[in-house]
């Protein structure tokens, strides 16, 4: 391969699509339209931003504000948690609005999270979301191939193709320096959109344990890689077609089957082989379970019974009313503790079945990089599936620990024979309400993040050298005539 | 001459291959809505029998106070899905199709969503309506965009001039098969649609097949004017193809972005925030201000005495009534929020028929966020009507087992809105006429 003559015949090709009728509009379009939707994420982040600390600041405040109470009132009076975004969710929102923003946390219910985006917007949600991923994942693309199509059959239609080939200018220096040629015509919209990102992670810089740097740098380097996919794979379509007009067909066609319809259809196969449990079969199972094991809220349980007289035989005592600590805070925590680990049981296992539904989709990466992309894209952002679902079991975890917290307290400081919670006579001191931990939300951390896509990963990877063997290795199957 | 053109029509493998795209993706669309009506359902039956077995064991285990018992017991209000909700999946996927209440605060728990993965929302169904929204469109560019020029490319156009008739009536000609291919398919998958989904022929389903025949009839519009301009194939198929990213993606993406971020429901946060503490402040209040307010709101109930001290559930069912009494400012401002997303949505989809499409298939479905906001307004009044049953049997403290329990079945909402069919085709009409009014201009001009 002659370096020279690459470089020669890129550089041809991007100085004439350059100056060709209408790319300047195009790019100006392009550009208006990121800037547009640039600014637009970046107020909505900052509203969603403000909302989410402002809300959850008001109910920390009522939370503290309680006064002297019984500790299970406050257990029932229970923390919300607002689901905070990530500052790359403006650069790719992923399923940010399909997942809940807010969840109630109290003692022995686990409730869900609810008012998602979704959930309050008329049926246009379904459309899709505007962000800058968007642009670069499914239009940018289309626009690869509009510019592309025609790189090897306009040479072979004006016959130019066979004067490269008498001055001794093989096919793959024509393919390598047409691919060259049309991925810097790429880089004209993607550093644009590539430079969005960057201002985000710079002004974004001080959001906590965002590790933001670490991840818009891992996006630029993939959507790199992906346009160099896209880039080859336009001009060895081109290359392979008789015609433009076959080229260009082979490409929107193309498009259509591997940015809009296989992604839809894998999701949609994914649902229908793994249906997941409604909430009534969900709360069912659960019920179930509980009754197997022992209700605590059963005054006449047989398994609570039995721990009840283990209790009193190793206190030596005969009734709970003698026992050094609050019998009905101790019931209450073996309770929680037993119902929070059924919990957790079903919903690993309803998590399991929504990963079996992603699995269809989360297969084919290896065969379709806008998948991969797409994957990438969303997870590094912090707004796939695998980010709610850390924050879904962090929202449990928190509820729990503060259940427990509060019967501790009971099983401390209420007296045996307090028979109700009401009033000011069997009361814990508010300070303890303050001392009380505050919900911290800790995005998964970029080492998981590429764990759980690895596949998405390497399907780039792969994709780009198949791409360069092919090019570089078969050139001569490809017809100059 | 109309036989020979119908059969070069078959040669082509655009066809064949429209033809068979079109029937997998449509045997796909209807099995996605027969599953999500099966799953519905089940959902429904699973309800009814959970309530009936819930019930009984929580009378039994609480039958000696009536008090605790409704503490504990829930009752289940359903909306049932037509079978026409499986051509329009719409947002009955997104929210939750039946309510489990107990007579407590209701704010607390009308909102519970249900168990969705999020990524199959993202994704979104592969329903009736989005095969007819997002690819009967692709199917009519690929059909058309080269109804012309291709005759222009292969040197067939002179002959057809040549031939001494109308070119354009010749172009007609070969548009009004192309249509009628479309309908054939159109109709062989409604039909199916109908015969699996078991949808009754009733005035929706007819609503839906208007609606959508139009959207039909725009789209080859839209062809013919881009075909009439005489370009190229390549120019068609870009032009074309990128009307079709405006209008069915892009647009649609920008609108609902402009909603949302225009009118961003964050009193969703404080009525909630504001329902709980309504609530249980009232533990720490002095308890005659609260009877004061029970007794305001429900005067039938003033005889019901508070006794002086020690907690009675009366007092109880009353902070826990103040929980919803005092949040209702903060809950009309977010309903308030989502009907103005409603409506300016609906305003908006005027101007573009895929938007008006959307919406008017989610609206005859009755799968629209409209719809679901009408559930939950029938939800809150079926829990009045529950508080008002048990209220008087809880203050009087009557015996657990006296109440007629199986009777409780779970109630269906009856979603009586109807839609005006002439006031949604009405937008789409008038565009597709003004688009050929422009391409008869453009013919004259060009022929």
């Amino acid at each position: 391969m002659k370096v020279q003559v690459v470089l020669l015949i890129a550089k041809q090709f991007f100085n004439k699509t350059f100056y060709s009728k209408g790319l300047l509009g195009l790019l100006a379009v392009f550009i208006s339209v990121l800037i547009y939707v640039t600014i637009d994420g970046w107020n909505a982040y900052e509203n969603n931003h403000h909302i989410t600390e402002h809300h959850q600041d008001k109910a920390r405040k009522s939370w503290e504000d309680n006064p002297d109470k019984h500790p299970h009132r406050m257990a029932h009076f229970g923390t919300f948690a607002f689901r905070e975004q990530h500052p790359l969710t403006i650069f790719d929102s992923g399923i940010e609005s399909y997942t809940g923003n807010a969840i109630f946390l109290e003692a022995h219910r686990q409730n869900t999270a609810n008012f998602s985006e979704a959930s309050l917007s008329t049926g246009l949600v379904r459309f899709g979301d505007l962000n800058i991923a968007m642009l670069l994942q499914l239009i940018l693309p289309l626009i690869v191939f509009f510019v592309g199509y025609s790189a090897i059959t306009s040479e072979k239609e004006n016959g130019t193709l066979k004067i490269y080939y008498t001055q001794g200018i093989n096919m793959k220096d024509i393919l390598f320096g047409k691919s060259v040629g049309l991925f810097l015509v790429s880089t004209l919209f993607f550093i644009p959109g590539l430079i969005a990102l960057w201002s985000i992670t710079i002004i974004q810089d001080d959001v906590l344990n965002s590790s933001i740097v670490m991840r818009a740098l891992m996006i630029s380097v993939f959507y790199i890689l992906f346009y160099l996919i896209l880039s080859f794979t336009t001009v060895l379509i081109s290359g392979k077609s008789t015609n433009s007009n076959r080229s260009l067909l082979t490409l929107l066609g193309g498009w259509l089957l591997f940015f809009i319809i296989i992604p839809k259809t894998s999701q949609v196969i994914g649902n229908s082989l793994y249906p997941n449990l409604s909430k009534i079969a969900f709360r069912a199972a659960v019920e179930e379970e509980v009754s197997k094991q022992g209700d605590s809220h059963n005054p006449n349980d047989p398994y609570f019974n039995r721990l009840k007289d283990s209790i009193l035989k190793i206190h030596n005592v005969t009734d709970v009313k003698e026992l050094p600590f609050n019998y009905s805070g101790f019931l209450m925590s073996k309770g929680e503790e037993q119902t929070a680990s059924i919990y957790n049981k079903q919903q690993k296992k309803l998590i399991d079945s929504y990963k079996n539904q992603n699995s269809i989709a989360n297969g084919l990466v290896m065969l379709n990089p806008y998948l991969a992309i797409k994957n990438l894209s969303m997870s590094l952002s912090g707004t796939d599936f695998n980010t709610y679902v850390s924050f879904l079991n962090q929202t449990e975890d928190y509820r729990y620990k503060q259940s427990q917290y509060m019967n501790e307290l009971q099983m401390k400081f209420i007296s045996n024979k307090a028979k109700s919670s009401e009033g000011k006579v069997h009361v814990v001191k508010k300070e303890y309400w303050q001392s009380a931990p505050r919900f911290s939300y800790q995005f998964i951390t970029v080492s998981q993040t590429i764990r759980n896509q690895f596949s998405a990963l390497a399907s780039l990877v792969f994709w780009f050298f198949v791409l360069l063997l092919i090019t570089v290795k078969f050139s001569n199957r490809f017809k100059i005539i | 001459m109309y036989k020979l053109l119908v059969k070069q029509f078959f040669r082509s493998k655009t066809v064949l291959l429209a033809f068979s795209i079109l029937l997998v993706l449509g045997a796909l669309s209807i099995t996605t809505g027969k599953q999500f009506l099966t799953q519905k359902q089940v959902a429904v039956e699973q309800t009814i029998e959970q309530q009936k077995k819930h019930i009984e064991t929580q009378v039994e285990l609480h039958k000696t106070d009536i008090g605790l018992l409704l503490y504990y017991l829930k009752f289940s209000f359903v909306k049932p899905l037509e079978p026409i909700a499986g051509i329009a999946i719409g947002q009955s996927d997104v929210n939750s199709h039946i309510q489990n209440v107990k007579i407590l605060n209701l704010e607390g728990q009308k909102y519970d969503t249900d168990l969705v993965n999020p990524m199959r929302l993202q994704v979104g169904n592969l329903d009736f309506s989005f095969l007819i929204i997002f690819l009967f469109p692709l199917v009519i560019i690929a059909l058309n965009f080269n109804l012309l020029s291709d005759e222009e490319e292969k040197g067939t156009w002179k002959m057809v001039i040549l031939q001494g008739s109308s070119p354009i009536k010749y172009l007609l000609t070969k548009l009004s098969i192309r249509f009628a291919f479309v309908l054939v398919v159109f109709f062989i998958l409604l039909t199916s649609a109908k015969i699996f989904l078991s949808i009754p022929l009733n005035a929706n389903f007819w609503h839906i097949t208007i609606i959508s025949l139009l959207y039909v009839v725009f789209w080859f519009a839209v062809s013919l004017i881009v075909i009439l301009k005489r370009r190229s194939s390549n120019a068609n198929a870009i032009i074309l193809l990128t009307s079709w990213l405006v209008l069915v993606v892009f647009l649609p993406v920008l609108v609902n972005n402009y909603i949302t971020n225009k009118y961003s429901v964050e009193e969703a946060f404080t009525m909630t925030i504001k329902q709980r503490d309504e609530y249980h402040k009232k533990w720490d209040t002095d308890k005659k201000a609260t009877m004061d307010k029970f007794y305001k709101h429900y005067p039938q109930f003033k005889h019901y005495k508070l006794q002086e001290k020690g907690f009675s559930w009366l007092w109880y069912y009353a902070m826990q009534q103040m929980g919803d009494d005092e949040s209702r400012i903060e809950r009309d401002l977010m309903n308030e929020k989502i009907r103005k997303r409603e409506q300016l949505g609906k305003t908006i989809a005027k101007f573009f028929p895929p938007l008006q499409v959307q919406l008017s298939m989610n609206s005859i479905a009755k799968t629209s966020l409209c719809d679901h906001m009408n559930f939950l307004n029938a939800t809150s009044d079926f829990h009045e009507k529950l508080r008002l049953d048990f209220y008087p049997k809880i203050f009087d403290n009557v015996n657990a087992e006296t109440v007629n329990w199986k009777k409780y079945k779970p109630e269906y909402y009856n979603n009586l809105r109807v839609t005006n069919i002439f006031k949604k085709s009405l937008p789409i009409i008038i565009i597709t006429l003004m688009l050929f009014g422009l391409s008869f201009i453009i013919a004259k001009k060009n022929f």
